[in-house]
């Protein structure tokens, strides 16, 4: 059993927060970031530029080169002794000798929380996965073994959820389903939620705020803070306030990009 | 790159295996009417004759065999297991952990067994201690790297739980190291087989490897043939049954070929690689001594590190005994040098070739996995059946003993060429020459290393035997003669010789796979 509970709706702080891997690749320039607790945060930024980075350095599984990192004022390894955090990597890592049922349930385990057969069901129902509980990851698509991963981050009831483009290969109309439910399990209870990814679109419908960064070594550029109402609806998207707000997170993007490779003219 | 490959198990190529292994018998059979009389091929009729005649005799050998071999498997594997272990809960130890036990399977068994006898007394001890050494290391290696075949993101996700070592032996490694233990313990049965038998040869009462001496000796061509099959048979079945049993318990075959690349990160430059190899001789000399002190065993056959110093540098006799040893020593090495690298040609030849007309290739992998599985060491009786006393058998013999183990490896690493990059070959209308050389060929080399250097301790075990036995030349003579005349010195003198120079080859030959895949297979080599 964890010691104590993890803090409810911890917000995140980085004081000078910086990684430069061995052999000298600067990925991450000192960032001083504060995320409010409870809330979704997604972070946009060309490939490569840092963005995994920056979620695993916040999880405790990368080193800072220098700064820190508090979450709810926890180190990330005491937030993670308190099964308070869970992350849904960008490549599924399902371990392929479970089936989809074992990889949720190996997650309680190791957070050392009860088995909960209902609550997994629930999940696993929630992400469109029905019928495929005794399913090993080798007979999944791409797109489903990412919704096995996601169930099995919620599995666990986080208090810090983080989100390394959970739908990257999930077709469009699942990718609207679940940025639909999804929240709804996360904003009851206060989740913090930080969720990287490519989709300008995708990154306004779920977050409060949305964090662009620029190619590496990444640095935020902008930030900008979203005001739609909740719960939203996809429909959302069809409205002027949302384009207004996507396009200025292109805007920010393509900004970004021309500012760390001129174009010729420019030069 | 020993990854999760598997073999195919479908109907066909079952048949295909049995129709191979038909079409092997009558040819067999047709070849030793035509060679009749000339004492040196048994056909499959006389051995089943053979076999009919005697079958309280041959049950009550294969029993005894059995039981060794079986004592010694679960001995050295449970050894192997217990070695990984250290080297997994203390991670700075690992290489000294596998050098030590490198330079202990290079130990020459046909030394080792008199030396054992002496040291054991009566009884059946050295047949299982030698089925057991002959086992440990192809159960470790692949042990070894099943524990660290997980990418590192799922690590990463026990880590994310707040979870430590623990939980990722429990959750991840024991499970991901499972079809690596099972391919380890696959190779394992006939090689107990083989210990046991080796054992036997060099000494036993009773056994399998007795009644071949015996037979041997009367010259009694359908005898031999019918026990070294019998061997054969019930190694091919083992290998088989665990196969079958990791398929039950796992849902997937065990990978076919074990050893990983060499560690590049641990061995480079020649300082580390030096002190590391000082680290293992220091430890393998401390054991050696506090191992014959702790026992209290009488120095006139237990001899320590010092004794053999002594033998080689300052006794009177010493310049006689190095001379022996080096007239000895270059005869053993015109047998296993051309028998070593016609072995590995061949066997990367045949399956470049089989490659090219796929159909022989479906056919040829299983079947050169079954004669894999054969204790080519127990067939050396027949090699020189047919080859006869002098060099040719001995270099035949190493040749087919590299050469199945290579063969398979290199069917394998073949077959693991990129299928993306073959799609953008095909896309070009590449034809099989091309694909061959920029596709085929480079995955092929690290398995092809692989074998090479696993190669060397099993060309020298086949080497000494044979020469135990039959041509009457070499190292492998030598230590026969010295244990008959109880020249103990010289005994001694030659099994540490054997086993430095073992681990000096597979050294060069893991160097040299290096500096190749670090040219062709970039990728392959871990970073
Ligand atoms: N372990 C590592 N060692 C060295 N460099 C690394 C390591 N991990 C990542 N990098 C480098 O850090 C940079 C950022 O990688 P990261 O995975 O954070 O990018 P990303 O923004 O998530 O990209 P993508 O959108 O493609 O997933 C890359 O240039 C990558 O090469
Ligand atoms: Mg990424």
């Amino acid at each position: 059993m964890p010691a104590d509970p993890p803090p409810r709706a911890p917000a995140i702080t980085c004081t000078g927060l910086a990684k430069t891997f061995p052999g000298g690749r600067e990925v991450l320039l000192p960032t001083d970031l504060a995320l409010a607790g409870g809330r979704t945060t997604a972070l946009v930024g060309p490939s490569g530029c840092g963005k995994s980075t920056l979620l695993r350095l916040i999880a405790g599984l990368e080193r800072p080169s220098a700064g820190t990192v508090r979450i709810g004022g926890l180190t990330p390894a005491e937030m993670r002794r308190r099964a308070g955090l869970a992350l849904a990597f960008q490549d599924p890592s399902l371990l392929p000798w479970r089936t989809v049922r074992g990889n949720i349930r190996l997650a309680r385990r190791l957070a050392r929380l009860p088995a909960d057969p209902e609550r997994i069901e629930d999940l696993i129902r929630l992400v469109g996965l029905e019928g495929f509980g005794d399913t090993r990851p080798a007979a999944l698509s791409g797109g489903m073994r990412q919704r096995a991963a996601i169930a099995r981050a919620m599995a666990t009831d986080p208090q810090l959820l983080l989100l390394d483009e959970p739908f990257g290969a999930v077709d469009e109309l699942t990718r609207r389903q679940l940025a639909r439910d999804l929240p709804r399990l996360w904003e009851p209870r206060g989740t913090t939620t930080l969720l990287v990814t490519h989709s300008v679109v995708e990154a306004v419908l779920l977050a409060d705020r949305v964090l662009v960064l620029s190619p590496r070594p990444a640095r935020i550029v902008t930030d900008i803070a979203v005001p739609l109402p909740r719960p939203r609806d996809p429909a959302i998207t069809a409205t002027a306030a949302f384009h207004a707000l996507t396009d200025r997170v292109s805007a920010a993007l393509a900004d970004g990009a021309a500012r760390a490779h001129p174009p010729l003219a420019a030069q | 790159m020993t990854g999760t490959a598997t073999l195919p198990r479908s109907g066909s190529t079952g048949r295909a295996t049995l129709l191979g292994l038909a079409a092997l018998a009558l040819a067999w059979e047709a070849g030793a009417r035509l060679l009749s009389g000339s004492f040196v091929l048994a056909a499959p009729s006389e051995i089943t004759a053979w076999i009919a005649t005697h079958p309280g005799l041959l049950a009550r050998a294969l029993g005894t065999t059995l039981a060794n071999a079986t004592a010694g498997f679960l001995a050295g594997n449970l050894a192997a297991i217990a070695l990984a272990a250290a080297a997994l809960l203390w991670p700075g130890g690992r290489r000294l952990v596998t050098g030590f036990a490198l330079l202990v399977f290079c130990l020459p068994l046909v030394a080792t067994g008199p030396i054992l006898r002496v040291l054991l007394g009566p009884g059946d001890g050295p047949e299982i201690v030698l089925a057991a050494l002959a086992v440990y290391y192809t159960t470790l290696v692949p042990l070894l790297v099943g524990l660290n075949a997980a990418p590192a993101a799922w690590f990463d996700l026990v880590r994310s739980y707040g979870r430590g070592r623990l939980a990722e032996l429990t959750a991840i490694r024991a499970r991901a190291s499972l079809p690596y233990l099972f391919a380890g313990l696959q190779i394992a049965a006939p090689a107990a087989l083989l210990g046991a038998m080796v054992g036997e040869f060099t000494g036993a009462e009773r056994g399998m490897g007795v009644l071949t001496i015996r037979y041997m000796r009367a010259l009694d061509v359908p005898a031999i043939w019918a026990l070294a099959t019998a061997a054969a048979a019930v190694s091919i079945l083992a290998y088989a049954a665990i196969g079958r049993l990791a398929r039950a318990l796992l849902h997937e075959s065990p990978p076919v070929i074990l050893a990983p690349p060499p560690d590049t990160r641990a061995t480079r430059g020649t300082l580390p690689a030096l002190l590391h190899a000082l680290a293992v001789l220091t430890l393998a000399l401390l054991l050696w001594w506090g191992a014959m002190a702790a026992f209290g065993l009488n120095p006139f056959f237990a001899k320590r590190p010092g004794d053999v110093l002594a033998a080689l540098v300052w006794a009177p006799d010493a310049a006689e005994t190095r001379a022996t040893l080096a007239t000895a020593l270059g005869e053993t090495a015109r047998a296993v040098l051309p028998g070593y690298l016609a072995g590995l040609g061949l066997g990367a030849a045949l399956a470049v070739l089989l490659t090219l007309a796929p159909v022989l290739s479906a056919v040829a992998m299983p079947l050169a996995v079954t004669l894999r599985s054969v204790p080519i060491v127990t067939t050396a009786p027949l090699i020189v059946l047919l080859l006869g006393r002098g060099a040719a058998g001995a270099i035949a013999l190493v040749a087919v003993m590299v050469f199945f183990p290579t063969l398979v490896a290199c069917l394998y690493g073949l077959r693991q060429a990129p299928g993306q990059i073959l799609d953008v070959f095909e896309s070009y209308a590449a034809g099989p020459l091309p694909r061959l050389l920029h596709v085929r060929l480079p995955a092929m080399l690290p398995a092809f290393f692989a074998a090479a250097r696993m190669s060397v301790p099993a060309a020298i075990l086949a080497v000494t035997v044979v020469e135990w036995l039959a041509t009457g030349r070499g190292l492998g003579s030598l230590m026969a003669l010295s244990a008959s005349l109880s020249d103990y010195d010289m005994l001694w003198s030659a099994v540490a010789l054997v086993a430095l120079l073992s681990v000096l080859c597979h050294a060069a030959v893991a160097a040299l796979e290096r500096r190749v895949l670090s040219v062709y297979a970039a990728e392959q080599v871990p970073a």
